[in-house]
C-alpha cells in the first residue's frame, strides 16, 4: 500500500520550493466511498491529501482544464502516467512543466460493490493488499480485495508508473500482459449476432450525460463530434441509433490512445460496460502495429502518422 | 383511509391492476433498480440501500420524445404520442415531490405543456415510504421527509410482512379496495415507523439564509472552488428528479423534431449562435445548477428546487457532493435584508 506519509512530503516539499504551482491529488469526500480529485496550491493544504483504492478517477484528464503553460505536479499511477505520456504526444503539455509523483497501484475498488455488500452507512473503509475491511454502523465487514476490483484493474499490466520524477513506495510485480487479450478473446469468440445483442445491450441503458468523455483523459476535443450540429454525425438523443453511434465513434477515436484505465466504465452511472471496444482496437494496435500508448513521450499512435513509404496506404 | 396489505398479496394486486392500467414499478436492470412496465414475471425491487439509479421524471418526460413529424412537401403532423392510464407503483416521497414540483414548469397558465399535462392526468402514484432512509438522501433538510405524501394517491409503509396502506386520494381508494382496515393499533406502530425514519436523518446543511448567501457570493471565489474537480458530465442533472431542462432538435433524417434531456452543465448548453457563451466555464455552469435549485426556484415559486433523493451525491464520478457545497456556501459572508 502507498506510503501517504511520503507522499504528502514530497508534495509539501514541490509546492513550497516552488516547484510547481499546483499538485493535483485527491482529497476526502464527504463519505469514505467517494475521494475527490483535488488541486493542492500550498503546503498548508497537503494535510487532507488522500491516496487510496476507491481514488477511481484518471487525474491526467484534469491536465487539459489547466493552462497548458502551468507548472503542474500530479500523484499518478501506472494508467495516469501513460495518459499524461499519450497527452505530451499529442501536444496537450510539454514535460518540463510537469513533475510526476509515481505510486505504484494495486488496482481500483468499485465502490458500488462495496455497497451492493454492506449498504451505504459505510463509516470508514481500511484496505491492504490482500483485504478491505468496511466499518459500517452494524459492525465490521472484511472482503477480498481482488473482487471488489474494476474489470480493467483486474487485467492491468502496468501497475507501476513507468516514467514518473520520483517513485513513491517499492515498485510492485507487473501484471500480465496476456490477460488482456484474453478479455478480448472472449468478445471475439461470439458470432456476429451475439456481439450486436451485447453491444445493444449495453449501448441502450446509454442516458447521454458523457460522463465517459468528460472522465476520460483522452477526450479533450473543444467540440465532441456529438455536439456538432451540421453536419450532425450521429442522432442527438437518447435514441438506439444515437445511443449506439455515440458508443461506437467513442471507441473509434480512442484507437491506439487508449491506456484501459477503465475511468469511463467507472464514471458511468449506468453501469455501461465500455471497455470490451477499446480494449479489443488496443489488442488490434498491439497485434498489427506491435503498439501499446503511452510508453514513451514521442511515438505517434499508428493511426496518427503518416509516412510516404506506408506499405499498404489506406489500409490496414 | 388505512389499510393492510399482506405482502404475499401483493404479486396478485398488482396483476390485477394490469387490465385497465400499465403498471411501473422498480425491477432490477443489471446492478440497479429502474422503474420499467409489469409483465408476467416481474420482480419488485425494494430492498436496495437507496432509490432507483434513474428518477422517475422520466415517465413524465422522457429522455428523447418525438413531437412532431414531418411529411413530405413541408406539412407537419403530431407524433402522436399514445399515453395509457397508468399506475406508477413504489415511487419514493422525494420522487413524487419532485413532479409536483415540476408542475409550476410544465402547467401554467401562460402556456401548458400538453404531453406532461396528460400523463400526470393519466397517472395514479402509489408510494412507498422509506423506513430506512438512504445515506445520501437528505429530504428532511430541504423540508421534506421519508413519508412525505405531496402527490401520492396511496402512500405504503413498510411494516415487516405487511403493508399500511394510506389511500390519499379517491384514485388510490379504487386501486386498494377490498383490503381489510388497519386497526388502531397497526396505524400507531406504522406512525412510530415513520417518525422513527424521519428522525434517523441528520441535518445535512442549513437552509436558513442560504438563498441570500448564494445570492450575495455571485463573483465569490467559493464557485471556482466548488468547481474544480467538476468535469462537466451531465450525470448530477440527469439523474436529478426536479432537472427538467430539455433541448428541441429537427432530427431531419428520422423527420422528427424531438425533445431530449439538456443540462446547464454542458459547454454547448448556453452556447450561442455567435460563438458567445454567457456561462464559459464549468465556474459559471455550477453556480447555475447550485443557485437554480437554491436561489431561482425560490424567487419563483418559493419552493426550494431539490427534493434531497441523493442521486447527484451518490453518482457524480468525481465525488461532488451538493451537500458539502452547501455547507460551505453557509460560511460565505452575507448581510441581512431588510427590503419589503
Amino acid at each position: 500500500m502507498p506510503d501517504l506519509d511520503a507522499i504528502k512530503t514530497e508534495v509539501r516539499r514541490l509546492l513550497a520550493d516552488g516547484v510547481v504551482e499546483v499538485v493535483v491529488a485527491f482529497k476526502p469526500g464527504d463519505t469514505p466511498l467517494h475521494p475527490q480529485p483535488a488541486f493542492f496550491h500550498s503546503p498548508e493544504e497537503v494535510d487532507s491529501l488522500v491516496h487510496n483504492g476507491l481514488c477511481q478517477n484518471n487525474l491526467a484528464t484534469f491536465l487539459t482544464h489547466l493552462p497548458k503553460t502551468k507548472k503542474v505536479g500530479m500523484v499518478v499511477r501506472g494508467c495516469e502516467n501513460r495518459s499524461v505520456n499519450a497527452l505530451i504526444v499529442e501536444k496537450q503539455k510539454s514535460r518540463e512543466n510537469l513533475y510526476l509523483l509515481g505510486v505504484p497501484c494495486e488496482g481500483i475498488i468499485d465502490w458500488r460493490k462495496i455497497v451492493e455488500h454492506v449498504g451505504e452507512a459505510v463509516l470508514a473503509v481500511h484496505e491492504n493488499s490482500d483485504e478491505v475491511t468496511v466499518e459500517t454502523r452494524e459492525g465490521q465487514f472484511n472482503l477480498s480485495r481482488n473482487e471488489l476490483l474494476h474489470a480493467s484493474c483486474l487485467r492491468c499490466a502496468h501497475r507501476n508508473p513507468i516514467s514518473a520524477d520520483i517513485l513513491i513506495g517499492e515498485p510492485l510485480p507487473e501484471g500480465d500482459p496476456n490477460l488482456a487479450r484474453v478479455a478480448v478473446e472472449e468478445f471475439e469468440s461470439l458470432t456476429n449476432e451475439e456481439r450486436y445483442a451485447w453491444f445493444q445491450k449495453e449501448a441502450e441503458r446509454c442516458i447521454r450525460c458523457y460522463a465517459c468523455r468528460e472522465a476520460c483523459p483522452m477526450c479533450y476535443c473543444t467540440e465532441c463530434f456529438v455536439d456538432h450540429i451540421e453536419p450532425r454525425w450521429t442522432e442527438s438523443g437518447a435514441t438506439p441509433a444515437g445511443m449506439q453511434g455515440w458508443h461506437i465513434v467513442r471507441a473509434f477515436h480512442q484507437t491506439g490512445r487508449c491506456t484501459d484505465c477503465g475511468a469511463c466504465e467507472r464514471a458511468c452511472p449506468m453501469d455501461i460496460k465500455m471497455t470490451y471496444l477499446t480494449e479489443k482496437l488496443n489488442n488490434d494496435m498491439r497485434k498489427k502495429y506491435a503498439f501499446e500508448v503511452g510508453l514513451d513521450i514521442q511515438t505517434q499512435p499508428p493511426f496518427a502518422t503518416v509516412t510516404l513509404d506506408d506499405k499498404n496506404r489506406f489500409s490496414v | 383511509m388505512n389499510l393492510i396489505l399482506e405482502k404475499h398479496a401483493l404479486p396478485d394486486l398488482l396483476q390485477s391492476w394490469r387490465g385497465n392500467y400499465d403498471v411501473y414499478l422498480p425491477q432490477k436492470m443489471e446492478r440497479f433498480s429502474h422503474f420499467m412496465p409489469l409483465t408476467d414475471n416481474s420482480v419488485l425491487v425494494t430492498h436496495e440501500p437507496h432509490n432507483t439509479r434513474i428518477s422517475p421524471k422520466a415517465l413524465f418526460l422522457p429522455m428523447t420524445e418525438a413531437l412532431v413529424k414531418f411529411t413530405r412537401f413541408g406539412g407537419y403532423e403530431d407524433a402522436q404520442q399514445v399515453i395509457q392510464p397508468r399506475i406508477i407503483f413504489a415511487i419514493r416521497p422525494c420522487d413524487a415531490q419532485a413532479v409536483q414540483l415540476l408542475d409550476t414548469s410544465f402547467i401554467q397558465e401562460a402556456y401548458t405543456d400538453p404531453l406532461w399535462l396528460e400523463r400526470r392526468e393519466k397517472t395514479i402514484t402509489v408510494g412507498l415510504g422509506c423506513h430506512e432512509p438512504c445515506q445520501t438522501g437528505f429530504c428532511t433538510t430541504v423540508g421534506y421527509g421519508p413519508f412525505n405524501k405531496a402527490d401520492l394517491d396511496v402512500l405504503l409503509t413498510d411494516m415487516g410482512d405487511a403493508y399500511l396502506v394510506e389511500t390519499l386520494s379517491k384514485a388510490g381508494e379504487d386501486c386498494f379496495q377490498g383490503l381489510p382496515c388497519a386497526s388502531d393499533e397497526f396505524v400507531e406502530q406504522a406512525l412510530i415507523v415513520q417518525r422513527n425514519a424521519h428522525d434517523q436523518m441528520p441535518v445535512a446543511f442549513e437552509t436558513e439564509n442560504l438563498k441570500e448567501k448564494l445570492e450575495q457570493n455571485f463573483n465569490s471565489d467559493y464557485w471556482e472552488t466548488v468547481s474544480q474537480s467538476c468535469l462537466g458530465c451531465g450525470v448530477c442533472t440527469f439523474l436529478c428528479p426536479t432537472c427538467f431542462c430539455f433541448d428541441i432538435v429537427d432530427e431531419t433524417q428520422r423527420r422528427e423534431r424531438v425533445r431530449n434531456w439538456d443540462t446547464c452543465m454542458f459547454r454547448t448548453y448556453s452556447l450561442e449562435a455567435s460563438g458567445h457563451n454567457p456561462r464559459p466555464s464549468k465556474v459559471e455552469r455550477t453556480r447555475q445548477r447550485l443557485s437554480h435549485k437554491f436561489v431561482y426556484w425560490l424567487d419563483q415559486v418559493n419552493q426550494i428546487g431539490c427534493t434531497g433523493c441523493g442521486r447527484c451525491v451518490r453518482y457524480c464520478p468525481v465525488g461532488l457532493d451538493i451537500r458539502a457545497m452547501l455547507r460551505q456556501a453557509q460560511t460565505l459572508p452575507f448581510e441581512v435584508s431588510h427590503a419589503g
